[in-house]
């Protein structure tokens, strides 16, 4: 693990979010000789989204499996790895279909350690995130799935220079980690990257400091509240916003510390509504930050309906620029 | 719950609580029900007070006000029935309202504060109904009682030495509070007065001063920066070195009841309150205090001076001193008497700071004239415990610490 300051001073390369994700995974199998890759379409043809193309020519078709399509496999079998000390790192094509390898997932991996003692460093990746027109199967965030089983930690970065440190992060923790990587940010998000390998760990960080309120978000949301409190758009108002970075382990000390400054908070999500990552923010802001509140907790997310092809239904189910302004403007106000 | 209407009246006795394990009595200061009132369970039946602690005491059933045994302003033991209450028969169930809230007209709707606005204006005691809002429909946010505060604190003098002593400072000379006419000391100054009173009679009280040079204090103090202290006051530090020095010498950390003298391995730190305007004195004990640093002491003296003034310290947080500091230094006076906080032996006192030329010496033994700050302590002793040459190297010790402080 590289210390912050030794990091600031090294040599970066522009990434976009998806090459940072591929320079992460190719850092740590140079690295590591225990790290393979299983998935579906991920060696010659280079994984649906292209993050892995040209691993196979690299590290082998040994190290970079095409599998069936059977996600329940290709999680059981990253278990059975990862138990004899291999540390496999899956790639679901969407996130959607990590719904077919549910049980391995959260309860033979979730379980293991508490069950047997047994460490289970598995990576599960997750191309999440709708606003492209992907439609119901293609477009969902699962995340909150699986914050509510035990054993797994759920990460989702919103930077390039994340996406790499908290997959290698992933990679390297000894715990079942289910890793969002979103799909709307793959190529339209580039940032500086730093060379080499190093760790970001799994807690909060200040996408922008501000006094006045103070947006949570994760992922994608992260860009969408950035720009949506852009000091123009709310009448100069100073407004923060938190990047979760990881949603288990929830940073609690950010959120609180950054409510005892604001007092006004607004919780994003773009996943739908009930029992999102958002609900439980707000809940622990009620419960441990009552008395520092200036108003009620402003949840924003999708509402309880499937993600519609259609692009201009998709636009108005997610949370866009508009809609977290609105929520800003009115919680200001407030 | 019907059911209780038929049940024959029963008498159910409102007793005076144990209010903490070392309070014994308890005084009624003011009856908030009447005879023939109904009453509901844990609702508020009279108010205690307990050596300047007040307390609601709650209703410990549901009925009515049958009986009132013991007078406003009457002290009694634990255990004393205070009052009894009618249960049953005709008294309400508990749960329902008492006739009369039912029978009352409707409040008009009170003003909502948000927690966090309510907060500031209990520390800073604001009277939100005063404030102006500029949130929706007039609501008072945060911002409009962060400005008050703001405002409040803008015609800040320069801040004496000791800043932020527990004491309060009066408003300004000329808004002083004018002394009452006349008509009888509050409950407060009576029990303060009998105090005092019992502890010259008791004590043999005699009163040791030493002059102190406290530059590295205030060195140490301007450098503090810990967590959200910014800047410790005096105070802390003298505590701490005073905490040092009883740890040296063990015979002032004791207490003297009629013959019985025993001395105490912890340090139980009294720290004298000023309760401000209205007037008033309290100790609060910092218990087991050797355990905590000058910052840490800075802390709890914070805490227990604002929860004095805000009449929110527990029983308990009164009693047990083994050693008591007082400091109404920053009103200017630079040497007092304080009387001694029985059943202990000593008290110490800190008053005002000032720079004072005094003569100090070089490496070489050459002598010079130099500006200090300089402090006198003084320390009040009971001579049935110790000795003059006790109490004198006791403040020497605290001296020699202060005149020394590296940390902070």
């Amino acid at each position: 693990m590289a210390a912050d300051g030794e990091l600031a001073t090294r040599a970066t390369r522009t990434l976009t979010y998806l090459q940072a994700i591929s320079d992460g995974l190719r850092t740590e199998m140079r690295a590591d000789e225990r790290v393979f890759l299983m998935g579906e379409d991920i060696g010659v043809f280079g994984g649906a989204f292209k993050v892995t193309d040209g691993f196979v020519d690299e590290f082998g078709a040994d190290r970079v499996m095409d599998t069936p399509l059977a996600e329940s496999a290709i999680v059981g079998t990253a278990v059975g790895a990862a138990v004899v000390g291999m540390r496999p790192v899956c790639e679901m094509q969407f996130a959607d279909f990590i719904s077919c390898g549910f049980d391995q997932l959260v309860n033979v991996a979730g379980k293991m350690h508490y069950r047997q003692g047994l460490a289970v460093p598995i990576t599960v990746r997750l191309p999440s995130g709708g606003g492209f027109s992907g439609g119901p199967f293609h477009s969902q965030n699962p995340e909150a799935w699986f914050m509510h089983a035990p054993g797994l930690k759920v990460v989702a970065p919103s930077t390039p220079e994340d996406a790499k440190g908290m997959l290698i992060g992933a990679i390297r923790d000894p715990n079942p980690v289910v890793y969002l990587e979103h799909k709307n940010l793959y190529r339209r998000v580039k940032g500086e990257v730093p060379e080499g390998s190093y760790e970001t760990g799994f807690s909060a960080r200040v996408a922008r400091p501000g006094d006045d309120l103070t947006v949570i978000a994760y992922g994608a949301m992260v860009h969408v509240a950035l720009e949506a409190t852009a000091p123009e758009q709310v009448d100069g108002a100073s407004v923060e916003v938190i990047d979760l970075r990881s949603l288990v382990p929830l940073d609690e000390e950010a959120i609180l510390a950054s409510v005892r400054k604001t007092s006004k908070v607004v919780v994003l999500d773009e996943a739908n509504a009930t029992c999102a990552a958002g609900a439980q923010v707000a809940a622990l802001i009620a419960e441990k930050g009552f008395e520092d509140l200036d108003g009620p907790v402003v949840r924003v997310a999708a509402p309880d309906v499937p993600i519609p092809f259609s692009p201009p239904l998709e636009q108005a189910v997610l949370p866009g620029v508009e809609r977290v302004k609105e929520a800003c403007r009115d919680l200001l106000a407030y | 719950m019907t059911s209780s209407r038929t049940e024959p009246r029963t008498l159910v006795d409102v007793e005076m609580p144990q209010m903490g394990v070392s309070v014994a009595e308890g005084t009624i200061t003011e009856w908030k029900l009447s005879v023939g009132d109904p009453v509901v369970a844990e609702e508020t039946i009279c108010e205690v007070t307990t050596d300047k602690i007040d307390t609601e005491l709650p209703a410990p059933a549901s009925g009515v006000v049958a009986e009132i045994v013991v007078p406003v302003g009457e002290t009694v033991a634990v255990g004393t029935v205070l009052a009894r209450i009618a249960t049953g028969g005709d008294a309400p169930a508990a749960g329902e309202p008492p006739p009369a809230v039912a029978d009352a007209e409707p409040a008009p709707a009170a003003a909502r504060y948000s927690p966090v606005v309510s907060r500031i204006a209990a520390e800073h005691g604001i009277d939100l109904a005063t404030v102006v809002g500029t949130g929706r429909n007039g609501r008072v946010r945060k911002q409009d009682v962060l400005a008050l505060v703001e405002q409040r604190a803008a015609p800040a003098q320069e801040p004496p030495l000791h800043i932020e002593s527990p004491y309060v400072p009066e408003p300004a000379p000329a808004a002083a509070a004018p002394a009452p006419a006349g008509g009888t000391l509050s409950l407060m100054r009576r029990q303060i007065g009998a105090h005092m009173k019992r502890s010259l009679e008791t004590a043999a009280t005699c009163t040791t001063w030493m002059e102190c040079d406290m530059s590295r204090v205030e060195a140490a103090r301007r450098q503090a920066r810990v967590g959200d202290l910014i800047g410790i006051t005096a105070l802390p530090i003298v505590a701490r070195a005073t905490i040092e020095a009883l740890r040296d010498f063990p015979a002032l950390n004791a207490t003297l009841d009629g013959d019985r003298y025993e001395q105490h391995r912890a340090v139980h730190l009294g720290v004298a309150v000023s309760l401000g305007r209205e007037g008033g004195l309290i100790v609060p004990v910092i218990r087991d205090a050797q355990e905590l640093s000058a910052e840490g002491l800075a802390a709890r003296i914070k805490d227990v001076a604002q929860r004095a003034r805000a009449n929110r310290l527990a029983p308990d947080e009164v009693h047990g001193g083994t050693f008591t500091i007082t400091n109404p230094g920053q009103y200017g006076a630079i040497m007092a008497t304080p009387v001694i906080n029985q059943p202990q032996v000593a008290i110490l006192d800190l008053e005002a700071i000032v720079k004072r030329p005094i003569v100090v010496s070089d490496d070489d033994g050459n002598d010079m004239i130099s500006i200090r700050p300089q402090t006198i302590l003084g320390l009040s002793w009971d001579h049935r415990a110790l000795d003059g040459a006790l109490a004198a190297q006791f403040l020497s010790a605290i001296r020699r610490r202060l005149e020394s402080w590296e940390r902070g």
